[in-house]
């Protein structure tokens, strides 16, 4: 299949499992949110997807390439971690351009991309600003155009929106959905937020305790939520 | 009232404590200058003093040398500290970090003379050269290398950027190159500052080890140690350049490097 593809999947750390039985797909331009509590494996899912934590069974395949095998600097997965993992050191332009460096391409080249990515995020003219420089925002915007500078095959997005004011949240979650809109490749977003998901996501997955719970559009959840932690955690909505 | 009173009084007896701390520190560093005021024509002349001037060279080079080397190995430690889970880390990292630090100042030259002296069970003689007194610098500094950069180096690897940058293309060598030695340069040069300063004041391996021979293996501290009873001026002149030249490094390096880190 095009897209990720998660079969039968056990995770975990030494003997203690955290993810189990797990099965999932993301197609390709679709965004999947997964919600769930503190503790329900969702960090432990994504680190499974990336090839940190590996998995004690089942597969994970993506656009039909079993990912089991590669560390994870071959994996071409585009990762945004919740405080965006940026390169202090670097500019807006050294950042984006990283992993591009990092595979060889060349200086030329780079420039191209890196304003492409630029225009893309909407940071035009910002190349030469100091990480530090930055807002919340725009930290994020960065991450996410060095994430996408390598045409990566997924994008993860670990609580891409819970470092960003409350003031300016809907402007960036706005930006972020008409980002994901443009982008061809299979999406997961990772939240604990129930506003956050309702905006950003086409399907939901709840994950509780390893295990997904329900899957579904947002709508299709809130009107029936399978058990009453599932309503709990959507409550603001059912209301 | 009573309260306002007794939070009046804790204060002035915390700044008492401290600036009584701040003078004890500051007199004894800077009493030398003020002792060398009443016979500075004779401390000054001895700081001319070929063999004084021949002690204050090896010692400057010696521990520029012990600075090098301990570059070189305590970087690559101080990542192994940061980035492994290591059964029993804790143990193996206070006996190659802290234990050299609080070792009896005679001690660790003994040590090396049975390892390294005339009677070596690995067959070298290294006593009374110049590479032992980088030897017992070593041991006594190297620590400090390492302990800086691992806090560093901890700092980098729990921020998640490692991960970010393999998820990029970058393998584990490119992340160290890349990310963790760069943005970790000021505290690299922090760790090789606080290396050759406490290199410039080790004693006791260099006075058992590598020996006190005037122009070979005389160093500041030695010189000091067998001058320094009977108060001559060379003996002042000594404390002073080996002193003064502690204190313009770290207070320079200081003052270079005052900028915040960010991660």
């Amino acid at each position: 299949m095009n897209g990720l593809s998660i079969q039968h999947l056990v995770a975990g750390y030494n003997e203690h499992v955290v993810i189990h039985d797990l099965s999932l797909e993301v197609g390709k331009k679709e965004t999947l949110v997964l919600m769930g509590p503190s503790g329900s494996g969702k960090t432990t899912l994504l680190l499974s997807i990336l090839g940190i934590v590996h998995p004690q069974k089942g597969s994970i395949r993506l656009n039909g390439d079993d990912l089991g095998p590669l560390p994870l600097e071959q994996r071409n997965i585009g990762y945004l971690p919740q405080d965006y993992g940026l390169f202090s050191h670097l500019t807006v332009s050294g950042n984006i351009a990283y992993g591009l460096r990092i595979r060889g391409v060349s200086p030329e080249q780079q420039n191209i991309i890196v304003e492409k990515m630029l225009a893309l995020v909407q940071l035009e003219g910002q190349s030469d600003r100091r990480i530090q420089e930055l807002s919340g925002g725009q930290k994020q915007r960065v991450g996410l155009a060095r994430a996408l500078a390598i045409e990566p095959k997924l994008l993860l997005l670990d609580e891409p929106l819970s470092n960003i004011d409350q003031m300016t949240k809907r402007d960036v979650a706005t930006h972020l959905k008409l980002l994901f809109a443009k982008l061809d490749i299979p999406i997961i977003l990772v939240t604990h937020n129930h506003e956050d998901a309702l905006f950003l996501s086409e399907k939901l997955a709840i994950l509780i305790k390893g295990v997904i719970e329900q899957f579904g559009t947002v709508k299709d959840i809130i009107k029936n939520p399978k058990t009453p932690v599932i309503k709990r955690l959507l409550m603001p909505f059912a209301e | 009232m009573a309260q306002k009173l007794s939070s009046k009084n804790l204060i002035v007896i915390v700044y008492t404590l401290a600036t009584a701390l701040v003078l004890f520190l500051l007199v004894t560093i800077l009493f030398q200058y003020y002792a060398a005021l009443g016979s500075w024509n004779q401390v000054f002349a001895a700081m001319g003093n070929s063999r004084i001037l021949s002690a204050l060279w090896l010692s400057i080079t010696s521990s520029i040398a012990t600075t090098i080397v301990a570059l070189i190995f305590g970087i690559p430690l101080a990542y192994v500290f940061a980035t492994k889970q290591l059964r029993g880390k804790v143990v193996f990292e206070t006996l190659v970090v802290d234990v050299p630090q609080t070792f009896p100042p005679i001690a660790d030259g003994m040590i090396f003379l049975l390892m390294l002296g005339p009677t070596s069970p690995f067959h070298v003689n290294l006593t009374f050269t110049f590479a032992a007194l980088v030897i017992a610098k070593f041991f006594i500094a190297a620590p400090f290398v390492v302990s800086t950069v691992a806090r560093r180096f901890r700092d980098i690897q729990t921020s998640g950027i490692p991960l970010t940058a393999r998820s990029l293309g970058a393998n584990p060598f490119q992340v160290f190159t890349t990310l963790f030695l760069p943005m970790s340069a000021t505290d690299i040069a922090a760790g090789a500052t606080l290396c050759w300063s406490r290199a410039m004041g080790e004693l006791g391996g260099s006075l058992i080890f590598a020996g006190v021979i005037p122009f070979k293996t005389e160093v500041l501290p030695t010189f000091i140690a067998l001058d320094g009873k009977t108060l001559t001026a060379e003996a002042l002149a000594a404390t002073i350049l080996g002193t003064t030249a502690s204190i313009i490094a770290l207070v320079s390096f200081k003052m270079i490097t005052a900028r915040k880190n960010h991660l």
